[in-house]
């Protein structure tokens, strides 16, 4: 190796130190910049994630709507299936109902759910506890696991659904009974606002419920693997006849999209600092270290080196300090993430604040997403930082005249 | 081997101009050794850093074997001892040595061995893995002998190689020093105040006033 990398490896890690404490400190520094920066990402990430997924296990790639609603589903779905990207589709219908079960009345979202056709698009079986699809049937009702807490209801009991509809009859003087509909099953899908709001039934129950006749709201539709979901709107709109249109759920839910990229974005730059900070620190040092190894900078003048040489040794102790550091760095950073549970489980018991955190973040889990390119961007940043906090020591030290050098005291 | 030609090296200090070498002329034939003696201050140290290529003069020439002094030149074919020593606190012995070898490229294992032997020439076999706070004054300054000569330089250039030593261990030094050259061929100018070391060297000269008297 060239004698400024082999003397840069030499002034971190001495020979015959066991612990190089300038070194260790300044590895420390990055390392944790770094690691924040991992843990941080990936946690955004992993929120922004699970959200995605949530979005798309209950909505669909993409959903097809009307104006109003849609009367001939079926018609529908045989024009959409010919689509190609198309795998399945089943109808939907949603809308707000009042429940009541003893004097608890809560508002949560009824949801016809299409029994033959909702496991191609929605995995809905795999949110089910204590029961499956199969033992939904029209007078009988699926809960969110939250919303059965929240009503102290128990499986085999029954709720009374009361459908804004009501208001209508009432007008017309029409008295209508609310539905009663038996608690066969609870679903869930570890969002705490979906797993408080929703309530399913079967698609007749709620078309009865709202009266829809045979209508529903549109289909919500699954694509294969890979398709991309606004290019496939696209197609399936061209296919559409007037008055119903297509959305992929990112455009659905662009604006919440954009907010959950840019706090993500927001975090990333913010925690930078922390590794800039860390840059500050390594110059610091590395300046301390040119001033007490001014003689020894003359020395390697008078040995031949030249400028250029001399400065790349402590750009390189720079560079060495930011790959250690961002080594160890990731290093914490994905234990801290593989242990990101356990850790928040001791730290809301100590500060029982179990319930704060359910309710405020949503998710039952803390959520964790590390993907390659997020890695990426903080192993560069990190290093490019840290080697560029050595070019001011390293200007400095090249700057110095052998004999000058060789001179101070 | 080594020609300077009307060297002037002059300093400001605040608003004097202190004329330290006045036209100084010296040469240096392969394999000699030569002497410098001089007074505190009569710039026999801005002489060995002219000489060395570390310094520029005001004017005058400073040429080896006819052609201009370069950092590069230098590594292949000068040696420098120092008063201070110079080594590396982070490096032992051995790699001290072998750092002058570095200059050049990576050393192999024949510069290992020449850099052992080196170490063992100024009696320092057994201390190759010991780091420069381990050594005496004198062992310290042997390495820094050895370090100079392992390049096998044309000339060495050596300034008060013996300033921070005790008389005995100035004496072994600068026999060891006259030693080894004599026995490679390689030229020395050694610059001391010692009067007994200077009647060693085949050539002594006096500075004075910026001038060889």
């Amino acid at each position: 190796m060239p004698w400024y990398l082999y003397l840069a490896l030499k002034q971190l890690f001495p020979t015959g130190r066991r612990f190089p404490f300038f070194t260790a400190i300044s590895i420390l520094g990055v390392a944790l910049g770094v690691a924040l920066l991992v843990v941080s990402t990936s946690v955004m990430a992993g929120f922004g994630h699970e959200i995605r997924r949530m979005i798309v296990d209950t909505q669909g790639d993409v959903q097809v709507r009307a104006d109003g609603l849609v009367a001939d589903s079926a018609g529908l779905a045989a024009t959409v299936a010919k689509v190609p990207g198309v795998v399945a589709s089943t109808r939907f219908a949603a809308g707000l109902v009042q429940v009541r079960f003893g004097d608890k009345r809560l508002y949560p979202t009824l949801q016809g759910v299409d029994i033959e056709h909702i496991n191609g698009v929605i995995p809905l079986d795999s949110y089910l506890r204590r029961a499956t699809l199969d033992d939904l049937d029209d007078d009988s009702v699926f809960l969110g696991i939250k919303l059965y807490d929240l009503l102290g209801a128990s499986i085999g009991e029954s709720i009374d659904v009361f459908s804004p509809m009501l208001l209508d009859d009432s007008r017309a003087d029409v008295v209508t009974l609310p539905r009663s509909l038996k608690i066969r099953g609870v679903l869930e899908i570890g969002h705490q606002a979906l797993d408080e709001s929703t309530l399913l039934v079967t698609m007749r129950t709620m078309q009865d419920i709202y009266k829809l006749g045979g209508a529903t709201k549109g289909l919500n539709l699954k694509l294969a693997d890979n398709e991309d979901p606004d290019a496939a709107a696209r197609r399936i709109n061209a296919v559409l006849p007037p008055g119903v249109h297509a959305a992929s759920w990112l455009t659905n839910n662009q604006d919440f999209l954009s907010i959950l990229q840019l706090e993500k974005n927001m975090i990333f730059i913010l925690l930078l600092f922390i590794v800039i900070v860390a840059g500050f620190s390594v110059t610091s040092s590395l300046l301390i270290s040119v001033v007490r190894k001014t003689r020894e900078i003359g020395l390697l003048g008078a040995l031949g080196a030249n400028p250029r040489q001399v400065a790349a040794c402590f750009c390189f102790q720079g560079l060495i300090i930011g790959l250690g550091g961002t080594v160890a760095g990731l290093a914490l950073g994905l234990g801290t993430l593989h242990y990101r549970n356990a850790i928040i489980t001791v730290f809301t018991k100590l500060t029982a604040s179990r319930e704060a955190m359910d309710r405020f973040y949503q998710f039952s889990q803390l959520p964790s997403w590390t993907t390659t390119s997020d890695l990426v961007l903080i192993v560069s940043c990190s290093v490019v930082i840290s080697t560029l906090a050595g070019l001011l020591p390293a200007w400095r030290a090249a700057k110095l005249k052998p004999v000058e050098a060789l001179r101070s005291e | 081997m080594l020609r300077a030609s009307g060297l002037k090296k002059s300093y400001l200090s605040g608003d004097r101009r202190i004329e330290v070498l006045g036209g100084v002329d010296l040469a240096v034939m392969a394999g000699e050794s030569v002497c410098i003696r001089g007074e505190s201050g009569s710039g026999k140290s801005t002489l060995l850093n002219l000489l060395a290529g570390l310094d520029a003069p005001d004017e005058g020439l400073v040429e080896w074997e006819g052609t201009e002094a370069t950092a590069d030149r230098r590594a292949r074919h000068l040696g420098m001892v120092f008063q201070s020593f110079y080594l590396i606190p982070e490096l032992d012995a051995l790699q001290n040595v072998l750092m002058a070898a570095r200059m050049l490229g990576v050393p192999g294992a024949a510069e290992r061995k020449r850099a052992a032997e080196l170490l063992a020439r100024v009696g320092l076999a057994e201390r190759t893995s010991h780091l420069p706070n381990q050594l005496s004054g004198g062992e310290r300054q042997r390495v820094a002998v050895a370090r100079a000569l392992m390049n096998a330089p044309r000339l060495v250039l050596a300034d008060e190689p013996t300033g921070n030593l005790d008389e005995r261990t100035g004496d072994a030094v600068v026999d060891l020093l006259l030693g080894v050259c004599r026995e490679t061929g390689t030229a020395l100018v050694l610059v001391t105040h010692n009067a007994a070391h200077a009647a060693k060297a085949g050539r002594a000269l006096f500075l004075h006033g910026g001038r060889f008297a």
